[in-house]
């Protein structure tokens, strides 16, 4: 559904700004008067607290507090959840045990918060950090998932009778009785490990009470404004339009900024009501490394049922999940794994079993992927053993299992992260994986370019994979839209902004609806003073929700403007036509009013005003979803791999991608491109690394290897295919975490084929160069 | 972390041994310790200022005496504290006579550390703990040969 905006590669407006350092963010916001936050965090991973002294750092020069879980008094309250347990899955046991604010009697991992001192500078802050006393009695640090699972001698919680955050168990078909009739069952151990958000800008918050107008005012990187905005209401006992928390530019999300529990939000704007005095506080690098949420961390224990040509018959997937030291987000990660690991193919009996466990590390919640990967992983991965169990091609055994076009709508039978029952709404899954073996030109890598490599002494490998990218799930999002009496529209929405583009796209929305220009678009995200409905910026839900939102208020504004230019120019609706920036009469553009001076007169002063006057060239509408809707894709990889080093270079990478229908196809790439590197990324440089003790031995860039533009392929070769979603007017899926999925996966099946002259069996998603020399030192040889 | 390694003096088991025991020594030969006091027979009480990679603070720290079998073989147990982290271990140390005037001595150690220390500091720590041993064991060395040409 191209048109004149909509579907258009338009150059990101927003560059402008972020390019030329003209963008604000979070730490450019100085207040007069305004002090400064810094937290003193735990050394332990587990540990009694006996006694903070803070005396000392109270009376350090330019010290205005410091603070305990003690000086909050009844403020002190866990959590809330952010996200409800499962229990709309029957029988799903879950523990609840939100975050403290700040440690209290206990902490339970390396870097949770247990004081916070406000000063004149930050400088001062850190300093009297060091004048605190700490005094804990360590414990034993729970840190094996397995292990926690059934050894109940040291309780991360100690009222729960073990480990256990939750249990849930789903069962779509009978997988026992498939397995009966299977003439190959294999199973196999995975892990995938623990990853950071690892965006560009760390977290931030300042925060400002204003004791005569009894608002308050917070500007930080949410993902969440609406959400954070209702929570700090609800803990400081305000109505929710005494506090607005405005979304300035933001150097990424990517997941953890979607948390409204964490130190920052709850205690600081306590403080700054208490103090009567506007507070910043800026995370560090180490903070976020630390405490910041970060994702991942599963073991999956995997079993499949296949006939003799190949084809599914059931899967098995048993897997511990890590939620970290609390389970705040509840279990979103999980379930999205439950949802992603059959969701390519047709699996007719399919077990799954979580078993998420507390550890003394850092909360898990999601990071882009947000166990959709792990699903992925699991999977893929098990369809490469099935081939080779089988003696298959690898895209041959998936072919025969992917769902085909005419599938549509699928009901999976699995509950998702959104609480209702997965159904894959549209797609050609097998056309996607057809198209990537066609670019990539599969049969040539294989007949032709590997032979001869392998001659050469060159070690080329291909991977091909498949992956479906549930998102766009509800609650719903809302937007209003107005034209302004210069002409020009402005978009309010409650959704927030990272760096996605929205400034852009929302705009060519409207843009398309009122034919104005783009640019004339001016599009409000974030700021909870201009639209206070909503939920955030999570699950790829952009696009897909708030643009419905939009798109909906617009084609409500263009209503308005026929019905009240077909008034002024004297002539029915039906000949009325919009031109750039004006209402015309059809066939005659010199009849015309200006959009600008329609927005006056829509907007009655004086004389006869109708009782029900909708004043303005303006609409507010929302959407929401019945379910979410899937998108889906392919990957094929082809690496070299250099056998003595264990180096591996990308030669190429094709990605065929199918999120319905497409705003900006520039941008599009863009998010794909972006997902990928995160992908990359995860496959063969980052890794979060825990020791025994619950010590965190990653917490910088220096040990934490962020992928850098030389580590991608030299070139991204990415398709399309078209699948509109049937459950929005516009036809759109989400796509922000698409290229995040398949790079593990394809990696290393890829890596797998290229060192051919072992066996080898790779189980874990985050490799490294020396962990590929011993996965091959593990292989027996061919 | 574990640390392990051998070091030969050139002097007899039990004057090497003495001088382990010797909180003025073992002062004088960790690099960066800035006292070390005697609270009991087998506890002692340190202090030290270490520069390990971007990191450089000061840690206090308890280390006590245990197993003590001289002149051949004793257990350290050593835990301290500072603004960069904390570090908990025992080493247990073993004095073997080889004859001609020699001792070799044998450590082996496993070192728990946590906060900064870790998280920043752990990928040089092996290798500063390595080159503090060897100074450390140079300059006892040169302590033991005054020690010996006094008496």
């Amino acid at each position: 559904m191209t048109g004149k905006y909509f579907g258009q590669p338009v150059l990101r407006l927003e560059d402008k700004h972020l390019l030329t350092g003209r963008a604000k963010f979070c730490d450019d916001i100085v207040i007069p008067g305004m002090l400064h936050a810094a937290f003193l965090r735990s050394d332990y991973a587990h540990a009694i607290i006996k006694n903070i002294d803070v005396s000392e750092a109270r009376k350090h020069p330019g010290v205005v507090a410091v603070y305990t879980a003690e000086d909050f008094g009844d403020y002190w309250k866990v959590g809330p959840l952010q996200v409800p347990p499962p229990f709309a899955i029957k029988g799903a046991q879950f523990n609840a045990r939100p975050l403290p604010p700040i440690g209290k009697g206990k902490v339970r991992y390396s870097g949770e918060p247990i004081a916070i001192v406000i000063a004149e500078s930050r400088y001062i802050a850190e300093d009297a950090c060091e004048d605190i006393i700490f005094d804990a009695e360590p414990l034993p640090a729970v840190i094996d998932l397995e292990k926690a699972w059934e050894d109940t001698s040291v309780l991360v919680h100690d009222d729960l009778p073990s480990n256990m955050a939750a249990l849930v168990k789903q069962e779509a078909g009978d997988y026992e009785a498939a397995k009966k009739q299977a003439d190959v069952v294999i199973s196999k151990r995975f892990v995938a490990d623990h990853v950071a958000g690892g965006a560009m800008e760390n977290r931030g918050f300042v925060v400002n009470w204003d004791e005569r107008t009894q608002e308050m005012t917070v500007w930080t990187g949410t993902q969440a404004p609406l959400p954070l905005r209702s929570a700090i209401a609800g803990r400081m006992g305000l109505i929710e339009n005494q506090v607005r928390v405005i979304t300035p530019y933001i150097g990424g999300g990517f997941g953890p900024k979607v948390m409204t529990s964490q130190a920052d939000d709850v205690i600081l704007p306590w403080i700054s009501m208490k103090l009567n005095r506007p507070i910043k506080w800026i995370e560090d690098r180490r903070e976020n490394f630390l405490s910041t949420t970060s994702e991942r961390d599963q073991v999956h224990h995997c079993e499949m049922a296949l006939k003799k040509d190949g084809t599914i018959l059931g899967f098995k997937d048993v897997f511990y999940h890590n939620t970290g030291a609390y389970d705040p987000y509840g279990m979103t990660v999980p379930l999205n794994t439950q949802t992603h690991t059959v969701s390519n193919y047709r699996v007719p009996s399919f077990y799954t079993e979580i078993r998420m466990v507390f550890t003394n590390e850092m909360v898990v919640t999601p990071v882009r992927g947000a166990g959709r990967s792990e699903g992925v992983f699991v999977m893929e991965r098990m369809m490469d053993l099935a081939a080779k169990e089988l003696k298959m091609d690898p895209v041959e055994i998936r072919l025969k299992n992917l769902l085909k076009k005419e599938e549509f709508p699928l009901n999976t039978g699995v509950i998702g992260q959104d609480f209702v029952v997965g159904v894959l709404d549209s797609g050609d899954y097998k056309n996607n994986l057809e198209k990537c073996i066609q670019m990539v030109d599969y049969e040539k890598f294989r007949k032709e370019i590997q032979p001869k490599a392998r001659k050469e002494g060159k070690h080329l490998g291909i991977g091909v994979v498949a992956f479906t990218e549930g998102t766009a799930v509800g609650p719903y999002e809302g937007a209003r839209v107005t034209v302004g009496n210069n002409g020009k529209v402005s978009v309010s929405t409650g959704y927030s902004t990272q760096g996605q583009g929205h400034f852009t796209v929302f705009a060519q929305i409207v843009a398309e609806q009122l034919n104005v220009k783009v640019e004339d678009v001016r599009v409000i995200t974030g700021d909870t003073g201009h639209f206070h409905w909503g939920a955030g910026t999570f699950a790829s839900r952009g696009a897909t929700i708030a643009g419905s939102a939009i798109h909906s208020a617009a084609v409500l504004v263009r209503e308005k403007i026929f019905a009240t230019a077909s008034k002024f120019l004297e002539v029915p609706e039906d000949q009325v036509e919009l031109c750039e920036g004006s209402a015309c009469v059809k066939g005659h553009p010199e009849k015309f009013i200006s959009l600008g001076e329609l927005a006056g007169k829509a907007n009655p002063m004086r004389g006869a005003v109708e009782a029900d006057v909708k004043p303005g060239l303006e609409a507010t509408a929302y959407y929401a979803p019945p379910h979410g809707a899937t998108g889906s894709g392919a990957c094929a990889m082809i690496v070299d791999v250099d056998p003595e080093t264990f180096k591996v270079k990308i030669e190429r990478f094709v990605l065929v991608h199918d999120c319905g229908t497409v705003i900006n196809p520039l941008l599009l790439e863009g998010q794909i491109q972006g997902g990928v590197s995160m992908g990359i990324g995860n496959a063969f440089y980052e890794k979060m690394v825990y020791d025994e003790n619950g010590q965190l031995m990653t917490a910088s860039f220096m040990d934490y290897l962020m992928p850098q533009a030389t580590d991608m392929p030299r070139k991204m070769e990415i398709g399309h295919n078209v699948h509109p979603s049937p459950l929005n007017t516009l036809g759109i899926k989400g796509v922000g975490e698409a290229g995040a999925l398949p790079p593990s996966p394809a990696f290393c099946q890829a890596v797998e084929d290229a060192l051919y002259e072992y066996n080898l069996d790779i189980t874990e998603s985050n490799l490294n160069p020396s962990m590929l020399y011993e996965f091959r030192n593990k292989a027996t040889k061919r | 972390m574990n640390v392990e390694g051998e070091y030969v003096f050139n002097g007899p088991q039990q004057a090497v041994y003495d001088m382990f025991n010797d909180p003025n020594a073992l002062a004088t030969a960790v690099p960066g310790m800035q006292k070390m006091v005697q609270v009991d027979e087998t506890h002692y009480e340190g202090a030290i200022f270490l520069r390990i990679g971007p990191i450089s603070a000061a840690f206090e720290g308890v280390l006590s005496l245990s197993d003590i079998n001289p002149p051949e073989s004793c257990t350290l147990n050593i835990e301290g504290k500072g603004k960069a982290g904390f570090a908990k271990g025992v080493g247990h140390v073993k004095f073997t006579d080889l004859g001609n005037n020699q001792t070799r001595l044998n450590y082996s150690g496993d070192v728990n550390i946590g906060g900064t220390l870790a998280s920043v500091g752990q990928r040089m720590i092996d290798s500063v703990a390595k080159s503090m041993i060897k100074s450390g064991c140079e300059k006892l060395q040169k302590t033991l040969e005054e020690r010996c040409q006094q008496k």
